[in-house]
């Protein structure tokens, strides 16, 4: 440790000691359900074990001395002489306690003291060899074995009676973490604002790579940069370390649900409960800061459901329960919504008490729903509890978590049935999520649709396709699903812009089929929450940063649906009746096939009538069959180049008006000049090509002539 | 008096003036980086990738009623409750320091009008003209551009 200064070590102590001891009281929460797995006592001798020896390395003797007397149980624990009950349970959470607590004082406050510690006084009694340290606990039944002089507990809270007993039958180790699945040991703390600066740090990197992308093109004429591997690898690793760094903003849930299984526990433990604790989608992410806004909502919540929720045990009997309680946290992420569900299976919420009281207070609940009943629970002062415990009757209340869950721009819901038990939901929207996409183009842009919501996708199939109710329906799996054109619903197209493949979307039992112009592809999208000034938008859930540095929208299918829905249903009689009128016609000239299908693709997309030609004269010879509203031509071709073709079209008798425009990669001012001389209406560099300023230039020409 | 440092903003012929404590950067903009979002309010112009951020940009003609930003070329990246929020000028915004106003200002979202040589600037309010219930109600996009030039 040589160069390092001894604040700087016991910095690095206190990140290894947060990570340890959250891993500790995960692996006892874990022993007291298992009964005394080995592979767990000796996981948590491990952690103790370092614990005790980093302390010491870093001069924190008191630490090391509680850490002993920890260290000391647990060895009793693991050579069989003492059994895994919930007093050493509640001893061991205790000195877990105190340690959490003496490592995270301030240097000063934190005495090199051990029993003073204990009961909160300071007391210049050296470290070793002192007094226990486990607060309000007795290591009972061992003080012959014991090397702690000061003997147990001096508080009067031990319960004697505990007995050596041979070690307990070994069970499978446990599925969550276990033993050796501690993630304390690939965990490193890093001071979030330094994580912040390494995300502004790789955006800046991404932002500077399109930059070079665009010098090579502007100062080198390297008129396609992404078609060299070199250029092309950068951009990916850019990508990837984009994405990787931007994760590191989210963590899972289950970050929090050790301290919730903890109060839980130790709640029921005090009340004389017998709670299981259940927890389901831990690894469900979500923006840290928004889980460190929730964490406190939802400890109220689990003490609430244990306090006013679970019966005691003979109750529960009585009433043809299962002796133990179940509370559940279920975390799962839904479309641009995460939600929390914390749910019992307790008594429930009397809605008629809650009635009684509201009218009390002078709540008009003439008229109210069982469902409005229930949400004036989340007003203040409207506990149904027919007394006022120590734990959640005072002051806070349901009325504080709602307004905490609202500061972070979430709801809370809440279902309650009486005798079987209450839900109450935390629903917040995405800030920052990973999701598996389906990535699909509609009227010219693209957008991503969260996977889990995607039913299936199918080809277009005119046979398929039926009305009802004055609304188009496809048959999907022998069942017609109302079908709208995504690029319609969303604004960018007329109603009857069909014709793509069809993605069908799922909400809940609502099913809605989208054409679409394009499948492009699956993979997973780094969603990100839009500002708040632009929060209500209808149908999207988000945004995420594309590798090329493009913005991809994230489409939000329950919202999609409802707008589809809503949408006035027209009675589609057949599509060529409502059709405006005819649509324009282009002839695309350009000898090679990518280009030509590029341009035909954009532009058919948009609704013009697309045919294509390879050259100057084939383009002739179309002409001749059929004229067109728009010549859009490439130079360089076999037999007649784009110049030529130009000045034919502007000496023909008949096709002297019609607008041509030079798409080439030819971008010289002089060839842009010849371009004008032989009488073309317009000239796009191939360089900065793109959809928008295609079809923008298409559409001028076109409004120019009429 | 003190003068108010503000950054002006070119809009079609008209010229806004921001205070500087709102601002946070100008950047460059075209439509090609401008990705529109679909069913949003008729002042959002689309969101801006800001160095890995998502910004959303305003239009600050249509904020303000006076009809639309045909083509921003930059966008004044203000900071705000909200996070960051462009509002699109049509030139580069320059910097100045407004003196006493000349007379109040009309419009909802401004502060007063000011002079800057011989030009008039309209000083904006971003507490107002930014709030998000100013945005009003998602709504298809039909608009008129004011007319392109100054700045």
């Amino acid at each position: 440790m040589a160069g390092l200064s001894v604040g700087q070590i016991r910095a690095l102590f206190a990140q290894e000691a947060e990570g340890r001891l959250q891993s500790l009281s995960r692996l006892l929460l874990e022993l007291e359900h298992t009964g005394g797995d080995d592979a767990v006592i000796s996981a948590i001798f491990r952690e103790v074990h370092t614990l005790k020896g980093s302390a010491a390395v870093a001069g924190l003797d008191h630490v090391s001395a509680v850490a002993h007397e920890l260290e000391e149980l647990v060895d009793d624990l693991r050579a069989g002489r003492r059994l895994v009950t919930p007093d050493v349970i509640d001893t061991l959470l205790a000195g877990s306690d105190r340690l959490e607590a003496l490592i995270s004082a301030p240097a000063d406050d934190a005495a090199p003291v051990a029993s003073g510690a204990a009961t909160g006084r300071p007391d210049a009694q050296p470290a070793a060899g002192a007094a226990p340290v486990m607060n309000g606990h007795d290591v009972n039944g061992r003080a012959s074995e014991r090397d702690a002089p000061g003997g147990p507990a001096a508080n009067g809270h031990g319960k004697p009676g505990a007995v050596a007993a041979p070690a307990p039958s070994p069970t499978p180790p446990p599925s969550r973490g276990g033993p050796n699945g501690s993630s304390a040991h690939s965990v490193v703390i890093v001071p979030t604002e330094r994580l912040e600066e390494l995300i502004r740090l790789v955006g800046e990197a991404a932002s500077a790579h399109l930059r070079v992308g665009r010098l090579l093109t502007d100062r080198f004429d390297v008129t396609e940069p992404a078609s060299y591997p070199e250029f092309n690898d950068l951009s990916r690793l850019l990508n990837q370390l984009q994405d990787k760094a931007t994760r590191t903003q989210m963590v899972p849930v289950s970050t929090i649900t050790d301290q919730l299984r903890r109060a839980v526990r130790d709640l029921a433990r005090a009340q004389g409960k017998d709670v299981r604790w259940d927890e389901r989608g831990a690894d469900t992410e979500l923006d840290r800061g928004v889980l460190r806004q929730l964490s406190d909502s939802l400890i109220h919540l689990v003490r609430n459901a244990v306090d006013h929720g679970i019966e005691l045990p003979a109750e529960r009997v009585a009433a043809g329960k299962p002796r133990h309680a179940t509370i559940r946290l279920h975390a799962m992420q839904l479309g641009s919504e995460v939600i929390i569900a914390v749910t019992d299976d307790g008594r429930g919420i009397d809605v008629e008490r809650v009635r009684e009281r509201a009218a009390r207070q002078g709540v008009d609940t003439d008229g109210l729903t069982e469902q409005e009943l229930l949400e004036l629970t989340m007003r203040p002062g409207l506990s149904t509890t027919s007394f006022v415990t120590d734990i959640s009757g005072r002051g806070v209340g349901l009325d504080v978590v709602k307004s905490n869950v609202e500061a972070a721009r979430g709801r809370v819901e809440i279902r309650s049935e009486l005798g079987r038990g209450s839900e109450f939901r935390i629903v917040v929207p995405i800030t920052l999520a990973v999701l598996r996409c389906l990535l699909v183009e509609a009227g010219g842009q693209r957008f991503a649709l969260p996977f889990h919501r995607v039913v299936l996708t199918q080809a277009y199939d005119l046979t398929s396709q039926s009305h009802a109710e004055g609304r188009s329906v496809v048959w999907v799996n022998d069942q017609p699903v109302t079908v709208s054109a995504l690029a319609h619903t969303l604004g960018l197209g007329r109603a009857d812009s069909a014709g793509g493949p069809i993605v069908v979307l799922a909400d809940g039992a609502r099913r809605h089929a989208f054409y679409v112009d394009q499948l492009v592809g699956q993979r997973d999208v780094v969603l990100k929450g839009l500002s708040p000034v632009v929060l209500r938008v209808p149908a999207v859930a988000g945004a995420s940063v594309e590798p090329d540095g493009s913005i991809l929208v994230v489409l939000d299918p329950p919202g999609l649906i409802a707008r589809a829905q809503h949408a006035n249903r027209v009675a589609v009689l057949s599509p060529d009746v409502t059709r405006d009128g005819p649509r324009p016609r282009v002839l695309v000239v350009d000898d090679a096939l990518t280009v030509r299908e590029l341009q035909r693709s954009i532009l058919e997309r948009a609704g013009f009538d697309v045919r294509v030609a390879v050259d100057g004269s084939q383009a002739l010879a179309k002409l001749a069959e059929e004229t067109a509203d728009v010549v859009l031509t490439d130079i360089e071709m076999p037999i007649m180049d784009g110049f030529a073709l130009t000045t034919a079209i502007r000496a023909h008798p008949t096709l002297a008006n019609i607008p041509v425009l030079i798409l080439s990669s030819r971008a010289s001012d002089g060839d842009r000049q010849r371009g004008l001389d032989a009488g073309a209406d317009g000239y796009i560099a191939k360089s900065g090509f793109d959809e928008a300023g295609l079809l923008s230039a298409v559409h001028r020409l076109l409004g120019a002539r009429v | 008096m003190t003068s108010v440092e503000a950054v002006l903003l070119p809009v079609g012929g008209d010229l806004y003036g921001l205070p500087m404590t709102w601002m946070r950067e100008v950047v460059a903009v075209t439509a090609g980086s401008v990705t529109p979002l679909v069913t949003a309010p008729a002042v959002v112009l689309g969101l801006v990738n800001l160095r890995g951020e998502i910004v959303p940009l305003l239009d600050t003609a249509a904020l303000l009623g006076v009809g639309t930003v045909p083509a921003p070329a930059f966008a004044a990246v203000l900071y705000t409750p909200y996070g960051p929020v462009g509002l699109a000028a049509t030139g580069f915004p320059e910097r100045a320091a407004l003196d006493a106003p000349t007379g109040p200002s009309e419009l909802p979202g401004t502060a007063g009008v000011f002079r800057v040589d011989r030009r008039v600037v309209v000083l904006l309010d971003p507490a107002v003209l930014i709030a998000p219930e100013h945005l009003g109600e998602p709504e298809p996009r039909a608009r008129t551009s004011v007319s392109a030039g100054a700045g």
